[in-house]
């Protein structure tokens, strides 16, 4: 059974076609990025499979149960984490707190009724905040304020908080966009490590080929909404469909 | 209410540490302890203050000459005080604007005005049953109102607590004697034998006056003890990564809208148990009470004193209720010691002045006055710590 | 009477009440939409309308109140109406454009709550200078004999009754409340949905960012759809002024009802904005007629009934509503 499934999604808005006719699957232990140029709608996938937005039709199966009709919340709960396109974090709150957050959402639930008990004592939401941050490199920056980091390590910060809630898939929603070189070459071995150590299962949306080709274990190509081709790094490489489509002939 | 809450506070308190002494050792227990430690400084703190505010405020030498204070004010602002501390929950940690919160305030003193009108003047049983009003109530208003963020939950909430006014007014008169207000509310005495407007004997007396305010004054710090433990709660992080970042929030696996109405009964369970007090402080019950200028002043208050800290809103208050009931009687402001008037008539002001005080604040220090004071503070910190 | 007549005299009593809403909404709502700013002392605008009207159409002695006290017995022009009509949008639209340069302009980039604070405080300070200087006791505002009175100008008789059809007398200048109010909104929907000024500030609503990327230069337009709405509650203040008590609290309490319209009608819609207007007038002076006690407490259940079941607004789009 695949981790994630899409049967036959679509998307519209208003009459434009965004999500056509999307059939994609994410095996456990998975590395998929998901490519294609402006406008292809790898966003509107990726918001509709965290619940962002509603499908016009088809169905979305996690662990083989359809998550459509749940609400985003409930779908990080069962699993499925999502690092947003920008330095999405809680900015005025320290570091540690940002990670204890997420990790006190994946540990304790969605909603509990412990508002007379100290937050010293989910020393489980500790520890799991601590692990996290050491597995980003942020654990000596714990103290400080979110909002003074730098942009590279708020983006960091961001990836550690979706991995807090200790995720089955993790879905990454460009995490390199609007990041110096150096930035993206550290973001690149995050995720590499992450990959790792975790042995997590992802989709990750990006724009830079360079990651792509060297993280995935397998490439899906949108574009107009639908896939056009998918496969492994070699076999999208060598597939003109994909070149004529995507990458305009640019040698790769 | 209150010492229900506190047993349990205290519970939590001792299961917590036992357990925490023996799951881990070394220094994360020992940060343990000293921040219980802080959480007892803090309730300890407002204890003493409550205990010598009445004293400095209306009977001490020269100082309660110069601060003009009376004992029923003292009072007036501990209640306020509870409000305020419950809304901040929501506006300040939060990050909600309600503008409805005179529904649950006036609410409150309104049923528990009519419980002891018609069922028993206990004052307990009026605390109760007013709290518990409000409680209900915010628990509907909060699932109507937080339907929709931002500019929509502020109208919602001021529609909503409008309409109970203008049910109280009109329709419901016969329960609420409409424009006159509730009148003729007689407490009864506590535990059947202390009559509340009745002074303290000897020292205590002296101290705290009246046994209605250390009645307030137990409801007081034990709102502070409650909030100061819900702010150090799960629930005082989620509120404020709602307030933060409210997507983000949701995509860690939070269930923002459950803990939003959280946020909004308890804010409301404050307001109602300050709105009761209220009844008991004046044996009457005024329709202004549920009227929308009185969730401004709360807005005010709160805002004034500095939103999102525990101890702005408090004194937000006292500076509001100072000016409302103290400076609006100064005739004429001089230069002291002279005779030299500066402004004649200054009491008729005082509205103004808080007004345009509000104003400022809004645009200059969102931190409000607590904001102001803490940056004193470490500036004059940093400066000491220079020099030596 | 019979049937008939009541339910025509309630249509145009309510019409007459819509009026007021709708001048106030229409102003808020296109604030509200092309500048995403919360203007909570768009009834103090309101309340600088009716002194303002009162000042220039009439004089009226004035019994407490700083004013009183400084030795002005009575206060007022006596232009008549009609002067009042035209100087007084002038002074508000004014008021409104240095509003929005020493203001709002400073919120936009902040959040709603700053824009409600910072605007109910300013709401606060207008009320309680009102206070100070008139006093808190009513004021007279006498409904206008003539519109035109000044000079050579034949005088158009306005108050007193009028004989209607079916209905007999109906006070007229109730009339002329709903004219004039149908007039300007026709005005201000023909400026927004027929000139390119309208044009950008409809793009303003919709995608403000995008505008921008287009390089229009906005503040412009901004600063006058800011005055615009305020000089329409200006003239709210002086049509509904001799509808009502004056008094320095009038602007506060108009501003809940007048939101109400705005988001019952759906934010950013003129015609919504009419529409919640003429709702509430209808429901009030129907709830009047028939259930005076509940007649408040009506508007207030409609309001709830419309934004819990749709919650962008009777008219509203739910892509723009914020």
């Amino acid at each position: 059974m695949p981790l994630l499934e899409t049967e036959n999604l679509v998307k519209e808005f208003g009459g434009l076609v965004a999500t056509d006719d999307v059939n994609l699957t994410v095996e456990e232990d998975e590395r998929v990025s998901v490519i294609g140029p402006n406008g292809a709608g790898k966003s509107t996938l990726i918001n509709l499979i965290t619940r962002r937005l509603d499908p016009t039709s088809g169905d979305i199966r996690f662990k083989g149960e359809s998550i459509v009709g749940l609400d985003p919340h409930e779908v990080v709960q069962l699993g499925v984490s999502k690092s947003f396109q920008t330095a999405s974090i809680f900015p005025d709150l320290t570091v540690k707190e940002n990670a204890e957050i997420a990790a006190l959402a994946a540990e304790r639930g969605a909603f509990g009724f412990e508002f007379l008990k100290h937050r010293n004592s989910l020393t489980d939401v500790h520890e799991v905040a601590r692990d996290t941050l050491d597995s980003v490199g942020l654990l000596d920056r714990s103290d400080t304020v979110a909002t003074d980091l730098p942009y590279g390590d708020k983006r960091r910060l961001e990836i550690g908080i979706a991995l807090a809630s200790e995720p089955d898939l993790l879905l990454m929603d460009e995490p390199t966009a609007g990041m110096s070189p150096e930035e993206t070459k550290s973001t690149v071995e995050l995720i590499e490590q992450v990959k790792r150590e975790h042995g997590l299962t992802f989709v990750l949306v990006e724009h830079d080929m360079e990651i792509v080709f060297s993280v995935s274990d397998r490439i899906v190509v949108l574009s107009r909404g639908g896939i056009i081709a998918e496969g492994t790094p070699d076999e999208i490489r060598g597939n003109e469909a994909v070149q004529e489509a995507y990458l305009g002939g640019v040698e790769l | 209410m209150s010492e229900k809450t506190d047993t349990a506070t205290a519970s939590t308190d001792t299961t917590t540490s036992t357990k925490s002494e023996t799951a881990f050792g070394g220094s994360l227990s020992e940060r343990w302890e000293q921040l219980r430690g802080r959480e007892g400084t803090v309730v300890g703190l407002t204890a003493i203050f409550v205990a010598v505010f009445p004293w400095l405020f209306a009977r001490a030498p020269v100082i309660s000459d110069f601060v003009q204070g009376y004992q029923s004010l003292a009072t007036l602002i501990l209640i306020w005080g509870i409000f305020a501390i419950g809304f901040d929950l929501l506006l300040g940690y939060t990050g909600l604007l309600s503008f409805g919160h005179a529904a649950f305030w006036g609410g409150a003193a309104y049923a528990s005005g009519i419980v002891a009108k018609n069922v028993s003047g206990d004052p307990i049983v009026m605390v109760v049953s007013g709290t518990l009003f409000a409680v209900l109530l915010a628990w509907v208003l909060g699932f109507l109102s937080l339907r929709r963020g931002g500019i929509y939950f502020a109208i919602l909430t001021l529609a909503f607590a409008q309409m109970m006014y203008f049910m109280a007014a009109s329709p419901l008169a016969f329960l609420t004697n409409g424009e006159n207000g509730l009148t003729g509310v007689e407490v009864g005495s506590l535990f059947g034998m202390i009559h509340l407007e009745a002074d303290i004997p000897a020292f205590g007396g002296m101290l705290l006056g009246t046994w209605l305010y250390a009645f307030v004054g137990l409801f007081f710090v034990g709102a502070v003890a409650v909030a100061y433990r819900i702010l150090n709660s799960p629930y005082g992080m989620v509120f404020r990564a709602i307030r933060e970042n409210e997507q983000r929030a949701e995509f860690v696996g939070l269930n923002v809208w459950r803990y939003k109405l959280m946020a909004f009964i308890i804010s409301g369970a404050f307001a109602g148990v300050a709105g009761s007090l209220f009844t008991i402080h004046g044996s009457y019950v005024p329709l202004q009470s549920l009227f929308w200028t009185e969730s401004g002043d709360i807005v005010v208050m709160t805002v004034l004193g500095g939103a999102g800290s525990m101890f702005g809103p408090v004194l937000g208050v006292g500076l509001y209720l100072y000016v409302e009931n103290i400076v609006s009687t100064i005739q004429a402001l001089t230069i002291p010691f002279t005779d030299i008037v500066l402004i004649k008539d200054f009491g008729f002001y005082w509205h103004l002045l808080l007004g345009a005080i509000f104003l400022v604040v809004v645009w200059v220090v969102p931190d409000g006055l607590w904001g102001i004071l803490s940056r004193i503070r470490e500036f004059v910190s940093a400066k000491l710590g220079g020099d030596r | 009477m019979s049937l008939l007549a009541d339910i025509v005299v309630i249509l145009l009593n309510g019409l007459q009440q819509g009026a007021i809403y709708v001048l106030l909404a229409v102003g808020l709502s296109i604030i509200l939409g092309t500048l995403k700013f919360v203007n909570f002392a768009h009834g103090a605008l309101y309340l600088l309308g009716t002194y303002a009207g009162l000042f220039v159409a009439l004089s009226v002695p004035l019994s407490n109140g700083k004013l009183q006290e400084w030795g002005f017995t009575s206060f007022g022009l006596d232009w008549g109406f009609f002067a009042a009509l035209v100087l007084v949008p002038l002074v508000v639209f004014v008021a409104g454009l240095l509003m929005e340069r020493f203001l709002a302009r400073s919120f936009y980039d902040r959040p709603d709550t700053d824009q409600i604070l910072v605007t109910f405080g300013l709401a606060i300070v207008v009320q309680e200078l009102f206070r100070v200087l008139f006093g808190s006791n009513s004021l007279p505002f006498e409904q206008p004999e003539r519109i035109l009175s000044v000079g050579s100008f034949a005088g158009i008789p306005v108050s007193g009754p009028v004989a209607l059809p079916i209905v007999g007398n109906f006070p007229q200048w109730r009339l002329w409340v709903i004219g004039i109010t149908a007039v300007l909104v026709l005005l201000v929907y023909v400026l927004v949905e027929f000139t390119d000024f309208g044009l950008v500030v409809r793009a303003g609503t919709r995608d403000a960012e995008m505008v921008r990327l287009l390089g229009i230069k906005i503040t412009r337009p901004y600063i006058v759809v800011f005055g615009i709405g305020a000089a329409l509650a200006g003239i709210a203040g002086v049509v509904g002024g001799p509808l009502n008590v004056v008094n320095p609290t009038i602007g506060t309490n108009i501003l809940v009802p007048a939101f109400l319209t705005v988001v019952i009608g759906g934010v950013g819609s003129i015609a919504g904005a009419v529409l919640g207007g003429v709702i509430f007038g209808l429901a009030t002076a129907t709830l009047v007629a028939f259930a005076p006690a509940w007649s408040q407490v009506g508007l207030y259940a409609i309001a709830a009934i419309v934004l819990l079941t749709r919650p962008q607004g009777l008219l509203g789009d739910e892509e723009v509503a914020p």
